[in-house]
């Protein structure tokens, strides 16, 4: 109530509260003019609210200090409109200089009554406008049966064990519905006591859950057969010699320039475009993978990229990749031919929606329609596995094409 | 209206100087008025300097009236004050540091911030905490006389207010019927100031007099001249003693004018200045002072010291309540049950924070 | 002795108060000589003279008159001859005796004994289930007795309790129910009663929906479900803890109450569980409330209108199938 506590001769002036629902009242005259001597309990002020014409008084006598209050301005209940100048006696009398007075308003109600009017209409209408009833039916899905359906229950207790809803798809559900159970986890996991148990690295469970997470996402995979003559051919003259991924990688961020949509990511009904074409490329480390970054890979020609592609591979291996080169990336290549694979479905990063792997180059009879007869030509399986919910088989099927039409230009890397 | 009526009344009247009043109580009285008075006073400026929360509602104008009950009641009985009896409340034991502890919210006080300002009361002590819903309390207080009579206590008796506002409604009327059935020694006191805040009495009431309503509940009806204090004393002593006596419930009908408007916060600018001037419009206290200094019961020393001692015991009341601690949330025990414990009262996790 | 009604373990009980405490009255409408609406006074007044007494039709005065005869030292007990007509007392009920111990410091200790909900034919003014209304009052003790024994110890509780006590017996039950003889213990006061023990599901209940929701139990073991059955004996203060435990036992909850759902006792239940045992739950906790109508006048309306043991048994089907 008292906003200064260091001047214990001045005591405020307060709109009192004049009647059970009055919030603020108007000035309509006052009796004093600033430096004046007022006695005890005569009238200050004369306030109005819509009830009434009312004094506002004196507790005691003093000088009139300082009037804030404006005539024909409205207050609030609590307000200060002024500063009477008293003696020390009546500060003592009145309680002003060691214990606080009856609390007047909770703190929160001041704030609200420390607003004007006008405001008060404005906050009521900004808030309306955030309030939309959008959500229909229950936020927990009551009529979800089925193995799929996770309850309050289940959730606190795999959270209790640091468990997630992939690692119990091993077990089967003997609830409605097919849905697992808290006993048919219990039981599961007794069970597992029984087998030989070793920790996972710290790497295999933030790639578990990186892939976990991905896995949320109806993801689909196009093929399609490239031939790599031309490209192997190129590569053989070049003094620095750039692998077949840094190939792909250059010819991927050419394509993904031309049509920078296609590695949008989906959040709610908006398409979350690239800011730049940065492309990761999956490197195998102890125990997991780690995805360095060629940051705007589609601004620099091919040979220039080749020395920073060999930094990065080495710098992963050894597992000192700093932060900066990896992360933030729009789309990564992996090179699964490497292991000898002719095709795989590999896995998109959560974060991307698109992955170009690389099967392994074979020479393969291919059937010369000009000269009407088999060739042998060095043929690899890519593919291009996508979030099916950004991009559809065509859309994804035109943007390998468009890779495989750069890498039979590889002097255009 | 029903004001003309009422002042050349054919009803039942207690002569003035009956011989019951006597110097004593007449002296008594006024000094308990005039501290009422004083101290509603200092409510009002505390009140308007912001001191005071929720509502300072005076009696002035209705003292005789109140301290009249008040005085006739003692010790054993059961008493129900509304909102204007400052004066009865002080006639019947309460103090002004207890007044002004309730209305300041003191953590000392008997209400302890829990409730303030004319709710204050210690039904332990026989006087009731009035709710506000009008009515209520006619059958609070007969229920304290049922508890007497059960216990073979004789010679108790109750007494209650209201304004001719509170007659209109059910509770009023269900309690004043249980009062004649049951033939309680109940006194019932209507202060008749014209108002219900701001409703005049033609749109209160449709009967010529509240007195005849006495009779609907077989009950005793006497009629009182409001600002009149030895016309209070006189009639209200007479109608406790009848009750004492097992005479069964009495009614006093009083017409008298609030000095004030219904709280601080009212200006009362509804009541014509006719009315202010008419006879119903004295100030009580100034009539009472004029009648004691004409008998000779009180001389005008006398007043001036009174007026001065108890001006001081208001502004040192004042002082000292004013620094007494407010009630600590955080030491609250947050219970409304005496059998339960807090826990049990509540346990929601945002209170246990 | 003869097997005992709940009505007359009301009887009796009342009978042992006024026996055994002098500070206890009743008063009531027709209650004196006639023995009351439902004969639970029979007698008592022959029996304690000037201790039994007839009422006016004045339900605010009723209890406006037990208000100060408690602050007074007695142990007053308010028939309303009808749960229904308490509205007319309502004021001096929920502002008087609910607020007096906190705002004064003076406990209020009286019995407000309302025959509550149901039976056939009794139509919108007759049929009401109060409880959750006065449980919405702190200061206001609600019980809320689903068989004999608990209607006879709980009504001496009541009238031994220093605060005001809102005594909901059922009229369903007063005839239905009968025990071969009255308790000598009681169980704690607050406390809630496994009525059945089960692992399937809870069903929290209690008055006349207890006996629904055990034969719905019953029902549900032809399916191979073991329910169990919590009885919450008294409203106010409710017994979460009991209500907790039996869910941690078996993941499901289903509240019944014969009152309306809005802002109810099954309301609160299912609010508490929400908020302190969400992670107990298999599936969303579910209610079963009467229709959200005034309750209605003929049989084949009224039977639908409240619970009965098949639609509680139909809504556990369809709870142990989320």
């Amino acid at each position: 109530m008292f906003p200064s506590p260091d001047s214990m001769h001045l005591l405020p002036i307060i709109m009192p509260q004049l009647g059970e629902s009055i919030a603020e009242a108007t000035i309509v005259s006052a009796a004093f003019k600033v430096g004046e001597r007022v006695e005890a309990d005569t009238d200050l002020l004369e306030v109005e609210t819509n009830k009434a014409v009312m004094g506002v008084t004196a507790p005691c006598g003093g000088i009139l200090k300082e009037l804030i209050a404006v005539v024909g301005e409205s207050y609030a209940v609590g307000a200060t409109l002024g500063y009477l100048e008293i003696s020390d006696d009546d500060a003592e009398r009145l309680g002003l200089n060691d214990v606080p007075p009856p609390p007047v308003e909770k703190p929160k109600k001041k704030k609200e009554t420390d607003l004007k009017k006008g405001e008060v209409v404005a906050k009521t209408k900004a808030l309306g406008k955030t309030v939309e009833p959008t959500v229909s039916g229950l936020p927990v899905p009551a009529h979800a049966g089925g193995a799929s359906f996770l309850s309050p229950r289940m959730k606190a207790r795999m959270a209790e064990l640091g468990l997630h809803a992939a690692d119990l798809a091993g077990v089967a559900g003997s609830g409605a519905g097919g849905r697992v159970t808290i006993d048919d986890l219990e039981r599961f996991l007794q069970d597992l006591e029984r087998n030989t148990i070793s920790p996972a690295s710290s790497m295999r469970v933030a790639v578990a859950d990186a892939m976990r997470r991905s896995w949320t996402r109806p993801l689909a995979t196009v093929v399609l057969p490239i031939q790599l003559d031309i490209l192997l051919a190129h590569r053989k003259k070049q003094t620095i010699k750039a692998g077949p991924a840094l190939y792909a990688l250059r010819a991927l961020s050419i394509a993904l320039s031309e049509m920078p949509a296609t590695a949008g990511r989906l959040i709610g009904d908006r398409v979350i475009h690239p800011r730049s074409v940065d492309i990761g490329f999956a490197v195998e480390a102890e125990d997991g993978v780690l995805v360095p970054v060629i940051r705007h890979a589609d601004q620099f020609p091919l040979a220039d990229l080749v020395e920073r592609y060999n930094r990065l591979v080495e710098l992963a291996r050894a597992r000192r990749l700093p932060g900066s080169d990896t992360g933030g990336s729009i789309a990564t290549i992996t090179n699964y031919g490497v292991f000898g694979l002719t095709m795989a479905t590999p896995i998109p990063l959560p974060e991307q929606s698109i992955l170009l792997g690389m099967g392994a180059g074979r020479v393969t009879p291919f059937w010369d329609s000009e000269k009407q007869t088999f060739v042998p030509v060095t043929e690899a399986q890519f593919t291009l596995s996508f979030d099916h919910r950004v991009l559809d088989g065509g859309a994804a099927g035109r943007l390998l094409q468009r890779v495989a039409e750069l890498l039979g230009k590889p002097e255009t890397l | 209206m029903t004001l003309g009526k009422a002042s050349d009344s054919d009803g039942p009247r207690a002569t003035k100087h009956s011989p019951e009043v006597t110097r004593e109580n007449a002296r008594r009285a006024y000094r308990i008025m005039l501290e009422a008075r004083i101290l509603e006073e200092k409510l009002a400026v505390l009140y308007r300097s912001g001191k005071i929360v929720g509502g300072v509602f005076l009696g002035r104008g209705q003292e005789a009236l109140s301290v009249s009950l008040g005085i006739h009641l003692r010790r054993g009985d059961v008493y129900a004050p509304l909102i204007r009896d400052q004066a009865g409340r002080m006639a019947f034991g309460d103090t002004i540091l207890d007044t002004m502890r309730t209305y300041l919210g003191s953590s000392l006080g008997s209400m302890r911030g829990r409730d303030g300002n004319i709710h204050r009361g210690r039904p332990s002590e026989g006087y009731h905490a009035m709710i506000s819903h009008l009515g209520a309390m006619v059958s609070t207080v007969c229920g304290g006389l049922m508890a007497k009579r059960f216990r073979g206590e004789t010679g108790a008796v109750g007494g209650t207010c209201i304004g001719e506002g509170g007659t209109s409604t059910g509770s009023f009327h269900e309690g004043m019927n249980l009062a004649g059935v049951e033939k309680l020694p109940i006194v019932v006191v209507v202060a008749n100031n014209q108002f219900s805040y701001s409703t005049p009495n033609d749109r209160q009431f449709a009967c010529n007099d509240l007195l005849v309503r006495a009779e609907g509940y077989g009950v005793r009806g006497r009629r009182a001249v409001g600002n009149d204090l030895m016309d209070c004393l006189s009639v209200i002593g007479e109608a406790v003693s009848a009750a004492r006596s097992g005479e069964g419930p009495q009614l006093v009908v009083a017409d008298l004018l609030r000095l004030v408007g219904h709280g601080e916060h009212d200006d009362a600018s509804y009541i014509p200045a006719a009315m202010k001037e008419s006879s119903l419009g004295g100030d009580c206290l100034d009539l009472a002072r004029t009648t004691l200094l004409e008998k000779g019961w009180l001389t005008g020393e006398e007043a001036a010291d009174w007026q001065k001692i108890v001006e001081k015991e208001v502004e040192e009341t004042s002082s000292k309540v004013l620094r007494e601690p407010s009630p600590d949330p955080s030491e609250e025990d947050w219970n409304a049950f005496s059998c339960l414990d807090s826990q049990q009262n509540s346990r929601y996790p945002e209170e246990r924070q | 002795m003869s097997a005992i009604t709940y009505l007359e373990a009301i009887r009796l009980a009342q009978q042992k108060a006024l026996q055994d405490d002098p500070r206890v009255f009743i008063y009531g409408q027709d209650i004196g000589g006639f023995g009351g609406a439902f004969k639970a006074t029979k007698n008592l007044a022959k029996e304690f003279p000037g201790r039994v007494l007839d009422s006016p039709i004045s339900e605010d005065a009723m209890v406006g008159l037990a208000i100060g005869a408690a602050v007074e030292g007695m142990r007053p007990i308010i028939e309303m001859q009808f749960a229904d007509f308490s509205t007319c007392g309502f004021n001096q009920i929920v502002n008087q005796a609910a607020t007096l111990h906190y705002r004064t410091g003076t406990p209020c200790p009286l019995v407000v004994r309302l025959p509550s909900g149901g039976t056939p034919g009794g139509g919108p003014f007759h049929s009401q289930s109060m409880e959750a209304i006065y449980a919405h009052y702190p200061g206001l003790i609600v019980m809320t007795p689903a068989t004999v024994e608990d209607a006879y110890t709980m009504l001496l509780e009541a009238v031994a309790l220093d605060d005001p006590v809102i005594f909901c017996e059922h009229k369903f039950l007063y005839y239905h129910l009968k025990a071969d003889k009255l308790p000598e213990t009681v169980l704690p006061f607050g406390k809630a009663k496994i009525a059945r023990q089960g692992r399937d599901a809870t069903v929290v209940a209690y008055s006349a929906m207890v006996h629904e929701a055990l034969a719905a139990a019953e029902e549900l073991t032809h399916d191979g479900y073991d329910i169990e059955v919590v009885d919450l004996r008294t409203v106010r203060p409710i017994d979460t803890d009991t209500i907790l435990a039996s869910v941690a036992r078996t993941g499901r909850l289903l509240v019944v109450g014969e009152a309306w759902p809005w802002g109810g006792v099954a309301a609160e239940v299912i609010a508490r569980v929400a908020t302190e045992g969400f992670g107990l739950l298999d599936a969303p906790p579910q209610r079963l409330n009467a229709k959200e109508t005034p309750v209605p006048y003929h049989p084949a309306l009224w039977g639908t209108h409240r619970p009965t043991a098949s639609s509680v048994a139909n809504s556990l089907r369809q709870l142990l199938e989320l």
